[in-house]
Parts: structure tokens; C-alpha cells; sequence
């Protein structure tokens, strides 16, 4: 209990001298950029595989569980836009960024840290924090929510293929489903949420790499601990996120 | 000058450090030596700051680097250059932009004139048209020597190297000694080196400092460490099987298991 309140305790240091970073301008443009492409664009092919395949098995369980009840398919758009938009776009999506992208900065900084990088970043003038957090800060938290909205798309236009040949819905009905109830709030309702799991996702990635120990076994130790954690978080925060925002409307 | 006043350090209940006090001259070059695991490569650190002391203080050129402002910390690193145990290049840099990197962070210079004293600093340490290599297409000893190179790039004024001609051959060995020595005369760097390699001692080093059970052992030039009646160093110098630091490591080693 007292680690997990030094280590919460380090973690908020580390993100508060992140944010003195970014907002005191020490920004370096090309490493955000390259972080941006390494981050954003290199995950787009795994999210638009993993949103494709999830919208189409809402759609199979959606019609599936309104046939059982009704004895036909019905509101299956409504059902697969609702739950993609709201839930888990954002949730999927910061799932398998932690895994890619997590996992890859806490095993990059953690390696940095064992054989002394960081120590030399620091001998030659540059603050680590700045140096290699800031990009990465940056990065994560604009490229998760642009993520976020092509796994929306992805997902329900998925949902179509898989509703017109499982349930012969035809594409103009489950755009009308899909769409007709979709207001700006419910789009926010998600989008928001990823701003708050790309924090969740960047800031134990980076805090596990920095705080790095032993060797190659601790480069795995820490990668594996920053994909746990980041998942843990993404899922207890979108409980109280879920909350939150329903309490203020946000729906 | 540097000042190292009463500094302590332990790491997990074992004291590491334990009131070590010395003082490093203007052009003066010092050797650390000691046996594995008595602290030195902890003591170099804590005197550049990358690890913080539990007591005690650092001040180079009358600045306490635990103490002073984050202004002053970045005045105090551009005097010193590290060279660390195991070069510490950045991986996804090339050999030229390691160099360079603290030419970039810590000097005005135009970009011609980094590529001119980059290039400079790799041949002072025998490494030419390697500079588009990766730090991964180096052997361990090319590593180290573009470690040195990137250290005295900026020319400061204290340079700090831990152990730097281990894994290099006898001839490379000479040609790093040399170059400190040469540093010293040309540049007038101070340099404080943490070694076990008792040759380099003899050519490069004026003072030598010994440290055993957390403290300064012996502190003297190399003619006195040769005639001293210290026993600690008296068995180091002779590489003597007897005598109190083979006594302590066995303590040590029976205690710990």
C-alpha cells in the first residue's frame, strides 16, 4: 500500500514536470512528430482490424439476442452505433494501444534506463522528462482520440456488412438505426473518455520506464507492469468516467 | 575545484558510502581505485549528481550541486563530461549526432563548427568515418571511445570516466591514457577517473585515492602508493591474495550466506 501511494506520489511529480514542459514551450516538434507516426499512425492498422471485427460480432449478438426476444432483428444499428460510440471504441481501442504503444515506451525508456541513457541524457544538459516524456505525452494524447473516432467508423460500417449478409437488414434501415439517435453528446460521451485513457495509457507507461531496475528481466518486468496497470486504469476509470459524464448529461 | 565533504550513501539498508571526504585540484588527475563493489562507480555518480546523496556535499567550483538552483545545476553540467562504464550511447542515434548531442544542448556553436569539433574528438580517440555507424554496429570498445569522444566535445572543464579502458586492448588502452593526459596539458581538464587498471594509474594519474569499507583507504600520489605502508593498499598494489581486503570479503561472503 505505501509503494503503490510513492509510486502514485512520483508518478504525479513526473506528469506535473511533464506539463511545466509542455506548457513552458520546450516542445521539440520533430520528436512529437515522430512520436505522433510511431503512436498514431503505425496503430491504425491493428485498430481498424480490431474495430472491424468487433462491430461486426455486435451486430451477430445484437441481432441474435433482439431475434430471441422479438423473433427478428430489430434496433441492431441503434444497439452497435450506441454501445461502439459510448463504450467500446474508446475502451477497445485504449486496450490495444496500452499493449502496443504502452508497452513499447515503457520497454524503449526502460532500456534507456538499464544501460545508462538517461544518465548520460542528463550529464550533457537535456532533462529526460522533457526530452523523452513530453513527445511521447503529446503524442498519445492527440493520436488516442483520432484513433478513437476511425475505430467508431470502422466498427459501424462493419456492423453494416455483417447486419446486410447475417440478418438481410438493409444498409439504408441500419443507418437509420445506426444514426437517427446519434446526437453530439453521445459522440463526446467516448471521444472524451480517450483523452483521459491516452493520460492514463502515457503516464504509466512512462513512469514504469523511468523507474526501471535490473537488467533485461527488469525491462520485462516493467513492460509487463505498464500493460497491466494501463488496462486495470482504463477499465476502473471508465467506470467512474461512464459515471461522470452521464451525471453532467454527457449521453 | 571539487570538494567532497562527509558523503554517505546506502542502498537498501548495506552503506555504500560512508563520510568520504577528499579534494580535487584545479588540472590535477585522480584515480579511484578500490576492489568490485566498495562504491567507487556510486561515488563518481553522486559527485555529478546522478545519484543523490543521503548526507554529506559536492561543490564544484563552490557550487553544492544538492543544493543549488536549477540555473546553477546547468552551469555545473557544462563543466563536466561523464564517460560511464558502459559508453551509454544513444541507440537510436548515429555515432556523429552522439557526439554532437552535447555540442547541441550545452553550446552556442553554429552547425559547422559542431561538425568540425565532432569530427576532432573521434580522431583524437582513433575513430574516423565511423560517424554514420550506429551504436550497435560498434564493438565495446569502439562504444567507449565514442563515449570519451562525446564527453570532452564541449571541452569541459572536470571530466569524470568510470573504468574507461576496461575492455579495451593494450594498445587503445595507451592511446586513452595518453589522450587524458593530453587533455590535460592542451585543454587543462581536470579529470577524476574510477579504475581498476593499475597501468593507466601510473601514466595518467598524479593522485590516487583508494576507497575501502565506504571511506578513503589511502589518498596520495602513485610513488607514495608504491612505498606506502597502508596494508589495504600495500595488497592491492601487490594484487596479494592476504591481507584485509580478502579478510573482508570473506567475512562478508559467510555473513551473506
Amino acid at each position: 500500500m505505501f509503494q503503490l501511494l510513492e509510486a502514485s506520489k512520483n508518478a504525479a511529480t513526473m506528469t506535473v514536470e511533464t506539463m511545466k514542459g509542455i506548457f513552458g514551450g520546450e516542445i521539440s516538434f520533430k520528436d512529437t512528430v515522430a512520436q505522433m507516426v510511431e503512436i498514431g499512425w503505425r496503430s491504425v492498422p491493428i485498430i481498424i482490424l480490431s474495430s472491424f471485427f468487433t462491430g461486426m460480432v455486435l451486430v451477430i449478438q445484437a441481432g441474435s439476442a433482439t431475434e430471441n426476444l422479438f423473433n427478428e432483428p430489430v434496433y441492431v444499428g441503434t444497439i452497435t452505433s450506441f454501445s461502439l460510440v459510448m463504450e467500446l471504441a474508446p475502451v477497445l481501442t485504449a486496450i490495444v494501444i496500452a499493449g502496443r504503444v504502452g508497452a513499447a515506451i515503457t520497454a524503449e525508456l526502460g532500456a534507456m534506463k538499464v544501460t545508462e541513457q538517461i544518465d548520460a541524457l542528463y550529464t550533457l544538459g537535456a532533462n529526460p522528462i522533457k526530452f523523452l516524456a513530453v513527445p511521447r505525452f503529446l503524442a498519445c494524447f492527440c493520436m488516442l482520440p483520432i484513433l478513437t473516432v476511425i475505430s467508431n467508423i470502422i466498427g459501424v460500417y462493419s456492423g453494416m456488412i455483417a447486419a446486410t449478409n447475417m440478418w438481410d437488414i438493409s444498409p439504408a434501415t441500419y443507418w437509420a438505426e445506426a444514426l437517427d439517435f446519434m446526437t453530439i453528446k453521445t459522440f463526446l460521451h467516448g471521444f472524451i473518455k480517450s483523452f483521459f485513457f491516452a493520460l492514463n495509457i502515457v503516464i504509466i507507461a512512462c513512469y514504469q520506464g523511468f523507474n526501471t531496475k535490473g537488467g533485461a528481466e527488469g525491462v520485462g518486468k516493467a513492460t509487463t507492469s505498464s500493460v497491466m496497470f494501463s488496462m486495470i486504469a482504463i477499465l476502473i476509470m471508465d467506470c467512474f468516467l461512464t459515471t461522470l459524464l452521464i451525471f453532467f448529461g454527457i449521453k | 575545484m571539487i570538494k567532497v565533504e562527509n558523503v554517505h550513501k546506502q542502498f537498501g539498508g548495506k552503506q555504500v558510502l560512508c563520510g568520504v571526504n577528499f579534494e580535487v585540484s584545479e588540472g590535477e588527475s585522480v584515480a579511484i581505485i578500490g576492489g568490485s563493489g566498495t562504491g567507487k562507480s556510486v561515488l563518481l555518480k553522486t559527485m555529478v549528481g546522478l545519484i543523490k546523496l543521503d548526507s554529506g556535499s559536492v561543490k564544484i567550483d563552490e557550487v553544492d550541486i544538492r543544493k543549488c538552483s536549477s540555473l546553477d545545476l546547468r552551469a555545473t553540467q557544462k563543466k563536466i563530461g561523464y564517460v560511464f562504464q558502459e559508453a551509454a550511447l544513444f541507440d537510436s542515434l548515429n555515432v556523429f549526432e552522439n557526439v554532437a548531442f552535447g555540442l547541441k544542448m550545452l553550446t552556442s556553436l553554429t552547425t559547422n563548427e559542431i561538425r568540425q569539433r565532432t569530427l576532432q574528438c573521434l580522431s583524437m580517440v582513433g575513430l574516423e568515418n565511423i560517424e554514420n555507424l550506429k551504436p550497435s554496429e560498434l564493438s565495446g570498445g569502439m562504444k567507449k571511445r565514442v563515449g570519451l569522444a562525446r564527453a570532452i566535445a564541449y571541452k569541459p572543464r572536470y571530466i569524470f570516466c568510470d573504468e574507461p579502458t576496461t575492455g579495451l586492448d593494450p594498445i587503445m588502452s595507451n592511446v586513452i591514457g595518453n589522450l587524458i593526459v593530453n587533455l590535460k596539458n592542451c585543454w587543462g581538464i581536470t579529470s577524476i577517473v574510477v579504475t581498476h587498471d593499475m597501468k593507466y594509474v601510473y601514466k595518467v594519474a598524479n593522485k590516487v585515492l583508494m576507497l575501502c569499507n565506504g571511506n578513503i583507504a589511502f589518498s596520495g600520489t602513485p610513488s607514495e602508493m608504491d612505498n606506502t605502508k597502508n596494508e589495504y593498499m600495500k595488497q592491492f598494489v601487490e594484487r596479494s591474495k592476504c591481507g584485509p581486503i580478502v579478510k573482508e570479503k570473506v567475512e562478508y561472503n559467510e555473513q551473506s550466506t
